[in-house]
């Protein structure tokens, strides 16, 4: 992209055309978790909207005002209208910003999805919040939520001014997130998920926390196929760790199962707690992974 | 045999301590280039697994050192000069003599493979597996034995020389390459001697052997049939009778053609079957008033074996009268020999000098002996160089005993001839002092003897030591048959009567200007020299193949010298599996030779695929991805 080009792009994230193409995509939520505040997610519960949902019978103590009285005329037995409710559903954006995704191309990957989902949540009127997690401990750096295509800017500049670096895991980084959120919806968490710890925990408290878990693993390609041999020394980039491996092209084999178990574990523990797991591949087009998988495996309408 | 190996060069066995320093720099050189990654925590995982999974990591781990020392113990091995023992005293030096002659050259019907080819194989496989320490010398046996190669390991040489060999159309002479042998022993020890042939050659062999002979019979080739004998005489009539013998080997039953051809054009034609072993003389009778060439060619009905016998040659020469120098005062002789159209007496009545050159010479003086003849008779007079040991006294004596197989005094009957003039042995002479002098005793006499006979270059010579005349011989019967005898030894001598066909190996006697130099064309295309004695006499040239050779040069006019096999025992192809040699017989040995096989190539070629192996798996792309 020239400079000039570069200059009247809405966001370095991605280009103009692909934004207005995001602008017509909405998130698709299994669950109906939404917040009291109005909002235009439908809610599971009866509302006050204009648009009618269902009838039911009447209990003592409900408001006579939504009485059918052209059913009571006919049948002489009250009957109550209910409205469809739409309330505001929260979209969290929770982004492992430690030096595991400082790898190829991983953490610009990870914003440039975070910046997607938070463009669907912003134009949908949700309440969109992100997260950025560096240090094991400390204190995320967040975008306080907001709402409605004025927002759209503030996310922007919120995601490039992010930095990555640090030693964050993902499951302490989602505890710190939960510890000053407040609100029901959708919890995307962008990570490459590669950590020693247990992520049981996490999970269990974002669905306790009335947050639809919607993980998204970033991996490079070198990570799903690495082509390494021989005698090497492994250096983890978060800790510096090393680890000494032999016919190191062996091994890989047995890495690709690992690979993949992690995957299935990892969608398995979204699965067991009403939510979706999507694996993508940083080298792949951001076009392909939004237009086409997102869409094909339903996460977006 | 005996397959634990040995080891020529047992002290390479030092350079195994390189292992010392082979594994001590894969340790040292060991450092792990770095690698960064996100996250250690799949890896962690993955080298957990495997160390629970495969119990011999620790050997995988080391994969490419195990192979660098497999690497490095292959090539010591390879230069340690290892050998499998074939069990058999190894020879050091070990000449070889294979037999070339023409029976070597027969074919197998099914193979088309000669014995010489066949030979060849089995000693290049010995050439192949030589041992550092062997030397060979490579020995053609044919009419004479030919060494090919010094005692040498150069394989290239000893092969080069394998190559070369070829079979000669010659009988085959054991003998001659035995004492070859015996005289290289000289120089070097020698064990054992190799021989591979046929078996065709004599069976009795006259040498005392100083070694051990391992005859390597090879397998018989299949039948064969040939020409063994062509030779002319010539008849009453003037015309020739032409005698061709054709003999069949022991293996099958052999229809043949025979066409004789005169001067390039047939005139006769035999067909004719023989059995298994048979031979048979077939008779032609041509005409050939002047000089002609013949050749015999023997069309095979069935699988012929050797090509080399299936032509002949003879060539007829110039007929002509016998000219014959008879003293007038020899009355006897020139009385029985007057009738004789076909000869001419010189000297003639009307005193006209003779020719140069005459065919016989007989003579009572001793000064016409000096007249140029091939076949010469004096009597009545004892030569110059034999004065001294015989002496002529006048007396009466006769004959006590006489050569009857002498070609002079065939059917000659002397019981009762009395002779006036006595050769007497003069003080301390005896038979031996003639024999140095190159005579032999045809007629012995009381004391002394009576006949003489001498070979020399010009020709052949007789010398009755007494005048025939004075004696009652000429009234003899056996006087004309003496006489006629001598004839027919003239006209043997002059080659007008009887001819035979040359055979190989040496090209005939020819005649041409003397001291002068000829170039000879052989039928294989090889160019001979050879160099006329002061008689103008070409000799000792070396004819080893059948055909038509080429002579050029002054007085030769490009004449053609044609030489043909005409050997009954090549011809036959019999093998004899026993040699009788003087003392010992040698027997073909059973089993082939088992020589020691070295093992070095092997090894260096394992250690090579070793380090292809190495490079590939050092090199290769990772395997674990799965697809």
């Amino acid at each position: 992209m020239s400079q000039g080009t570069q200059v009247n792009q809405y966001t370095a994230l991605f280009d103009n055309k692909t934004l207005s193409m995001l602008e017509r995509l909405r998130l698709n939520p299994t669950r109906r978790l939404t917040n009291r505040s109005r909002g235009e997610h439908l809610s599971g519960k009866g509302g006050t909207s204009t648009e009618f949902s269902d009838y039911r019978n009447y209990v003592p103590g409900d408001d006579v005002r939504y009485i059918d009285w052209n059913i009571f005329s006919r049948l002489n037995k009250p009957f109550m209208k209910q409205y469809q409710h739409e309330e505001e559903m929260h979209v969290v954006l929770i982004i492992d910003a430690s030096s595991s995704m400082d790898y190829e191309d991983k953490f610009l990957r990870c914003k440039q999805l975070a910046a997607a989902f938070g463009v669907m949540g912003l134009l949908n009127f949700e309440k969109v919040s992100a997260y950025s997690c560096n240090h094991k401990g400390g204190r995320p750096v967040n975008l306080s939520p907001c709402t409605g295509r004025i927002s759209m800017k503030r996310l922007f500049d919120f995601l490039s001014s992010i930095e990555v670096g640090g030693n964050s895991p993902i499951e302490s980084a989602v505890e710190d997130v939960l510890r000053s959120h407040r609100g029901r919806g959708v919890a995307i968490v962008l990570s490459d998920y590669e950590s020693f710890g247990d992520l049981q925990r996490p999970f269990n408290m974002l669905f306790s926390a009335g947050l639809e878990l919607f993980g998204v693993q970033i991996l490079a390609p070198s990570e799903i196929n690495p082509e390494i041999n021989g005698d090497l020394r492994l250096v983890d980039s978060e800790s510096g760790q090393t680890l000494d491996i032999s016919s190191a092209g062996d091994l890989l084999g047995l890495y690709h199962e690992h690979r993949v178990l992690l995957e299935d574990h990892l969608s398995m523990l979204c699965r067991q707690r009403s939510g979706r797991f999507l694996m993508t591949n940083s080298g792949d087009t951001l076009e392909h992974v939004v237009f086409d998988l997102l869409r094909r495996k339903g996460w977006v309408r | 045999m005996n397959y634990w190996p040995g080891f020529y060069s047992l002290p390479g066995a030092w350079y195994l301590l390189l292992l010392l320093p082979l594994v001590v720099f894969y340790f040292l050189k060991l450092k792990r280039p770095h690698k960064s990654v996100p996250s250690l925590a799949l890896w962690s995982q993955v080298i957990n697994d495997r160390r629970v999974n495969s119990p011999f990591q620790k050997f995988k781990r080391s994969i490419l050192l195990l192979l660098q020392i497999l690497l490095l113990l292959f090539l010591v091995l390879a230069l340690m000069q290892p050998y499998i023992q074939s069990g058999a005293e190894r020879a050091e030096y070990l000449p070889i003599l294979i037999d070339c002659s023409a029976s070597m050259a027969a074919t197998d019907p099914e193979t088309k493979e000669s014995r010489l080819e066949l030979a060849k194989e089995r000693v290049t496989e010995i050439i192949d597996n030589l041992l550092p320490d062997q030397r060979v010398s490579l020995v053609a046996v044919g009419s004479t034995a030919r060494r090919l190669t010094d005692f040498t390991d150069n394989q290239r040489i000893l092969k080069q020389s394998l190559a070369g060999l070829t079979v000669d159309d010659v009988p085959s002479n054991l003998e001659d390459a035995l004492r070859m042998t015996q005289a290289l022993s000289r120089t070097v020890p020698i064990k054992t001697v190799l021989f591979y042939s046929d078996g065709n050659f004599p069976q009795e062999v006259d040498f005392d052997l100083p070694f051990e002979l391992n005859y390597q019979m090879l397998p018989t080739a299949g039948s064969n049939v040939g020409i063994t004998s062509f030779n002319a005489r010539k008849n009453q009539t003037g015309n020739w009778d032409v005698f061709i013998r054709v003999e069949n080997s022991e293996k099958n039953e052999s229809p043949v053609t025979v066409e004789l051809l005169q001067d390039r054009q047939s005139i006769a034609k035999e067909e004719i079957v023989l059995g298994k072993g048979d031979s048979q003389r077939l008779e032609f009778s041509i005409s050939a008033d002047k000089k002609s060439s013949l050749e015999a060619i023997l069309i095979p009905g069935t699988y012929d074996s050797l090509l080399s016998d299936n032509r002949a040659f003879l060539n007829i020469p110039q007929s002509r009268s016998l000219l014959v120098f008879i003293d007038p005062d020899l009355t006897s002789y020139r009385y029985a020999l007057g009738e004789n159209k076909d000869l001419v007496l010189y000297p003639e009545q009307d005193g006209a000098a003779g020719p140069p050159e005459y065919d016989l010479v007989i003579s009572s003086y001793e000064k016409n002996m000096d007249k140029q003849a091939l076949v010469k008779l004096g009597v009545g007079f004892v030569p110059d160089d034999l004065k001294s040991y015989v002496l002529l006294e006048v007396n009466l004596t006769d004959v006590v005993d006489w050569n009857r197989s002498s070609a002079l005094l065939r059917h000659v009957e002397l019981g009762d001839v009395q002779i006036t003039e006595q050769p007497v042995w003069a003080e301390n002479a005896k038979v031996e002092n003639l024999e140095e002098l190159g005579y032999e005793v045809l007629i012995h006499g009381r004391l002394g003897p009576l006949l003489l006979q001498k070979r020399n270059s010009d020709g052949l010579e007789f010398y009755f030591l007494f005048n025939t005349d004075r004696s009652t011989m000429p009234y003899r019967v056996g006087f004309p048959i003496m006489v006629s005898n001598l004839i027919q030894l003239t006209l043997q001598e002059a080659g007008i009567a009887e001819v035979q066909a040359s055979a190989t190996p040496l090209l005939p006697t020819v005649e041409y200007v003397p001291e002068k130099k000829y170039k000879i064309k052989a039928p294989n295309g090889k160019q001979l020299s050879a160099e006329s004695n002061k008689n103008g006499i070409v000799s000792g040239v070396a004819a080893l193949h059948v055909g038509k050779y080429l002579i050029s040069g002054e007085g030769a006019k490009s004449d053609e010298i044609s030489v043909s096999l005409l050997n009954p025992l090549e011809t036959s192809l019999v093998s004899i599996d026993e040699i009788q040699f003087s003392e010992v017989p040698v027997s073909a040995a059973q089993t082939q030779v088992d020589s020691d096989k070295p093992l070095w190539s092997e090894f260096a070629f394992v250690a090579f695929v070793l380090l292809l192996l190495e490079w590939w798996y050092f090199q290769r792309r990772p395997t674990g991805i799965p697809a």
